[in-house]
């Protein structure tokens, strides 16, 4: 057992040489790569309301009864242009990931309503959720890395849970209200998470103006 | 009269009602609102029906996260039945309310709700600045396209990230050609002729939204300046095409000593004495002729001093290679003839000097037995050893008739023989062969009678004498000699 351990713990050791020696991949380059999956990210779910209003008229334009606000809203996040260039970049990339974080278990809600849903493109709406759920763990994955690089407010995640809307709906008009809703939040959030990591992208190259 | 006077203005005035029907607004619609730079954002309407009054309109707004009802900002910067909002008043991720309300003397009339965020409605200017310039190549003219982003568009900050399309059409057409340049604001085309009016336009997209409207075209002309150089390179092809086509005339004038040159002829196998002439003027009796061999009996073992060819002896024996490299190439195979009785002839057919070069060879061949396939002897130009002084060529002659034991009459034809043989070795030297032992004429051969002790197989004779000459013998062609045809074996007639 002894054995073992000095072993495993010469393996981590080498491991971690190896990574500290290897990985000296920019932040630049790390935002970048993260800045493209979330821009993804976004056109995925404007892709999906796209199909989701195809066969109906333009839900956003009318006045939906709103069930309730989204459940990411209490986060505070910047409004403005303004605003968003004075926060720090930990405290973008904070944002940024509490946001990604709060949508890890809704996702599987509305994957999960996709399936059942009375809906003429239901099978695409359905495959682009899947693939949503998957750009979300990979965009996921490189933030918590860049996290590591970033100081230690980029460490802390906002809770924002999810009040367990586990029944989209029991009728298909509240169904597909109840989907549409959400749906129009995770675009909202996608979208403050683009824009939080281009900022983030543009500051970290400060050398190469190409890449605001 | 002030009866008349109401009455008149009574009239009037229910006139005027019915001809101009005032009455409160019609229903304003908003039409749509768009941001620019993400920034701010302007909001239109259209307005309904005034009622033939004077009608102002309001717009009402109310948003997400904040309190209370609020009114347009500013109704002026962005023209009529606009309200624009500048950067104070605009927030990013947050729903806006909208309303708008017509209102006159006689009521107000209010706009459906129209909600909108920020995010949604983006859509920047056209890009600004578009330049054009050719760049003139020696192989093929390119241009350069170069542009500036669109002026209220902040590009240093990272809040938006612009990406650039721009189409090109070619003269009068109406084909555009599409290419995508990304994040830069420049792009060159290749695919460009010279003489043609390019025409270019750039349009831009802001993150997510939508794409501006196409800039205002430019245009750019590519010179035919090229053309000119083209004369010179024509009279170089015209030119140097005379010349391929002189080149080829004079080939195909002298095609004839340019074929000598090119393809030397290969000396063909040729039978000496065949006329060919006469082969191919066709006719049995001509074929006959032709292949008859016409000479005069000459000493029967033939040296030919000007179609001396080299053959490569093949021998199995590496012995007899190693010891008679030298002597390889010297041979002389006799064709003789055999007769019954010998007959003495001053000219030794098979000539002693020459023998010996075959005694050794045929020694080491008895011993070695070297040849066990066929072969090619190769002769050497013997002209030193020629005997005869005009022997030239390889004659057979016919017997006609034999007379007696030592005369022989040869035909008068001259018979021509090959100009080389065959020569097997394999195959013992038949026992029975004469000397020729004078010529008399033409037609006339006195052979040697020899007796078997005289003709003894001595090491210095020709070993193609056999010991046992007592065998009665047939004049016959030696046998030894191959059936490949190139010798003439034609089989003696009977002794009469």
């Amino acid at each position: 057992m002894a054995l073992k351990e000095t072993d495993s713990s010469k393996l981590l050791m080498a491991v971690v040489c190896l990574v500290s020696v290897c990985s000296s991949v920019p932040i630049s380059d790390l935002l970048d790569r993260a800045s493209q999956g979330s821009d993804k990210l976004h056109a995925l779910s404007t892709t999906i309301t796209q199909d989701l209003n195809s066969h109906f008229p333009p839900i956003g334009r009318m006045i939906m009864p709103r069930p309730s606000m989204c459940h990411t809203s209490s986060l505070q996040t910047p409004s403005d242009k303004q605003q968003a260039l004075q926060v720090s970049e930990s405290d973008l990339l904070s944002l940024a990931r509490s946001l990604l974080q709060a949508w890890s278990d809704p996702l599987l809600v509305l994957s999960a309503s996709a399936n059942t849903l009375h809906h003429p493109e239901q099978t695409s709406i359905s495959n682009k959720i899947q693939e949503l759920q998957l750009h979300s763990k990979s965009l996921g994955d490189g933030l918590d890395i860049l996290s590591g690089k970033m100081g230690p407010a980029a460490q802390n995640i906002s809770l924002l849970p999810f009040s367990g809307r586990n029944d989209i709906g029991q009728d298909r008009i509240s169904q597909l209200i109840n989907f549409n809703f959400l749906l129009s939040c995770f675009r909202r959030d996608s979208h403050k998470i683009d824009s939080f990591l281009k900022v983030l992208r543009c500051r970290a190259t400060k050398t190469q103006p190409q890449m605001c | 009269m002030r009866r008349d006077l109401r009455g008149a203005l009574l009239l009037l005035l229910t006139a005027a009602v019915q001809s101009s029907s005032m009455s409160a607004p019609g229903k304003p619609v908003l039409l749509s609102c768009r941001s620019p730079e993400k920034e701010t954002f302007t909001c239109w309407w259209e307005p309904g029906s005034d009622g033939a009054l004077p009608t102002t309109h309001h717009l009402y707004y109310e948003r997400e996260r904040l309190e209370g009802t609020y009114e347009c900002p500013d109704y002026l910067s962005a023209g009529r039945n606009s309200c624009f909002f500048d950067k104070n008043h605009t927030s990013i991720w947050v729903d806006y309310y909208l309303t708008v309300m017509a209102s006159n003397a006689l009521g107000n009339a209010t706009s459906d709700p129209f909600k909108m965020d920020v995010m949604e409605i983006v859509k920047p200017d056209a890009p600004g600045n578009v330049t054009l310039w050719v760049e003139e190549r020696e192989a093929s003219p390119c241009v350069h396209v170069r542009w500036m982003p669109p002026s209220n568009t902040d590009t240093k900050s990272g809040w938006v990230t612009i990406k650039y399309e721009l189409r090109v059409k070619k003269d009068n057409s109406n084909n555009w050609k599409e290419y995508t340049s990304g994040t830069q604001t420049h792009f060159s085309l290749y695919s460009v002729s010279p003489g043609g009016v390019y025409t270019v336009q750039v349009r831009c997209l802001l993150d997510h939204g939508s794409w501006s409207e196409w800039s205002n075209t430019t245009f750019v002309k590519i010179s035919n300046y090229l053309q000119n150089e083209r004369p010179l390179s024509m009279l170089i092809s015209i030119l140097s095409a005379i010349l391929f086509i002189m080149a080829g005339l004079i080939l195909i004038a002298k095609r004839k000593s340019v074929k000598q040159w090119v393809l030397p002829p290969v000396p063909g196998p040729k039978i000496r004495g065949i006329n060919s002439q006469l082969l191919q003027s066709g006719g049995s009796d001509n074929v006959g002729n032709a292949l008859i061999i016409k000479q005069s009996f000459p000493p029967i073992y033939f040296v030919w001093e000007d179609q001396m060819e080299d053959y490569l002896i093949v021998t199995e024996n590496e012995d007899w290679l190693s010891s008679n490299s030298q002597k390889r190439k010297k041979s002389l195979i006799p064709a003789c003839f055999h007769f019954d009785s010998e007959i003495h002839s001053k000219e030794s057919p098979c000539h002693q000097n020459d023998w010996e070069k075959d005694e050794e060879m045929s020694q080491v061949d008895n011993n070695n037995k070297p040849f066990t396939n066929t072969g090619y002897v190769d002769f050497q130009r013997h002209v030193e050893n020629v005997q005869e002084a005009d022997v030239k060529h390889v004659d057979y002659s016919r017997v006609k008739e034999v007379k007696g034991d030592n005369v022989l009459f040869l035909e008068k034809e001259k018979v021509q023989s090959s100009g080389y043989m065959d020569f097997q070795r394999q195959e013992r030297i038949p026992e029975d062969y004469s000397r020729v032992k004078e010529v008399e004429s033409d037609h006339l051969v006195v052979l040697q009678k020899q007796n078997a002790a005289d003709m003894s197989c001595k090491d210095e004779g020709n070993h193609y004498t056999d010991c046992a000459l007592h065998k009665p013998r047939k004049p016959h062609v030696c046998t030894e000699l191959s059936d490949s045809g190139y010798v003439d074996t034609i089989p003696a007639p009977p002794l009469m």
